[in-house]
């Protein structure tokens, strides 16, 4: 089945590497030019971590999905919590900070269109959510320190009866 | 001048606080709240001058708690910190009476751009 989205706006990667980009120069890097765009195949993300938010109660609900290998998600919660590099980030920290960025691109995602609905609490985990009767809009990968962080937007192909 | 950051997410709360640090604020009293009932709390019971808050929090969201403080005829000055700035998000905050509403990315600039005529 396919579905016809208003979400379809953001079918162009484009505006998710600003979003990706804008996040990475403000709150993680402090400077633009740290993460790379990332075209064609895509290498296996080792220990992948899986964050997401859905965007519920609007004209058609939505996911965004973010995946990075657990040692990405590691060096992230550290620049987010300003730890050394060598510090230990406990689990509900490395939730907390993962968790935060998703909120974040799916934020500003939602931003990019009408009647979008309200957003769900990020949830985080080491296997991928169930993906069935969601339908991919746009998948984008950028590398960040040479490593791969990807960010995809889903819609659902039914509405969800419940509300965030 | 006393303030009460609330934000759900504890790294969130410290990069917000970290930034009003680095756009001059640091003289500011702060204390953090976990969610709006929280803040509620909080706000009751230390009276801040300001309140800065997220928008999706579980236990009450944050436009939640500034009705329930105008509600309870509580005028606090009150913004909101969020990862949402559509244009709705921002009418809706207006009209429940918040002074400004930052999109999250922000940066030092972002909150002395904003905070700063406030405060003149």
């Amino acid at each position: 089945m396919t579905v016809t989205t208003m979400w379809e706006v953001l079918a162009d990667p484009d505006p998710i590497f600003t979003i990706a980009e804008d996040l990475f120069a403000t709150m993680i890097d402090g400077e633009p030019g740290h993460l790379i765009r990332w075209y064609g195949e895509r290498p296996a993300i080792l220990h992948p971590t899986y964050t997401w938010v859905d965007v519920l109660g609007g004209d058609q609900d939505a996911r965004v999905l973010i995946s990075m290998g657990h040692d990405t998600g590691d060096d992230l919660a550290r620049v987010l919590f300003d730890l050394e590099d060598t510090d230990e980030v406990p689990g509900v920290d490395f939730d907390d900070a993962v968790g935060e960025l998703v909120n974040v691109v799916g934020g500003n995602v939602k931003s990019l269109v009408t009647h979008p609905g309200a957003l769900t609490m990020p949830t985080v985990s080491g296997g991928m959510p169930d993906m069935s009767g969601l339908e991919p809009i746009v998948d984008a990968c950028v590398t960040w320190k040479g490593s791969l962080v990807c960010v995809s937007l889903w819609v659902f192909e039914e509405k969800s009866t419940t509300t965030p | 001048m006393k303030v009460v950051v609330a934000d759900d997410s504890r790294v969130m709360r410290q990069i917000v606080i970290r930034t009003l640090r680095q756009a001059g604020y640091d003289w500011w009293e702060i204390e953090e709240a976990e969610n709006g009932a929280d803040a509620l709390t909080k706000i009751q019971a230390g009276q801040p001058d300001f309140v800065l808050s997220d928008w999706n929090m579980p236990e009450m969201t944050g436009i939640e708690l500034l009705r329930n403080l105008r509600g309870a005829g509580d005028e606090t000055p009150f913004a909101f910190v969020t990862s949402e700035g559509s244009d709705q998000m921002r009418e809706m905050a207006e009209q429940a009476g918040a002074l400004f509403l930052i999109a999250k990315p922000f940066t030092a600039d972002t909150f002395r751009d904003t905070i700063d005529p406030l405060l003149a």
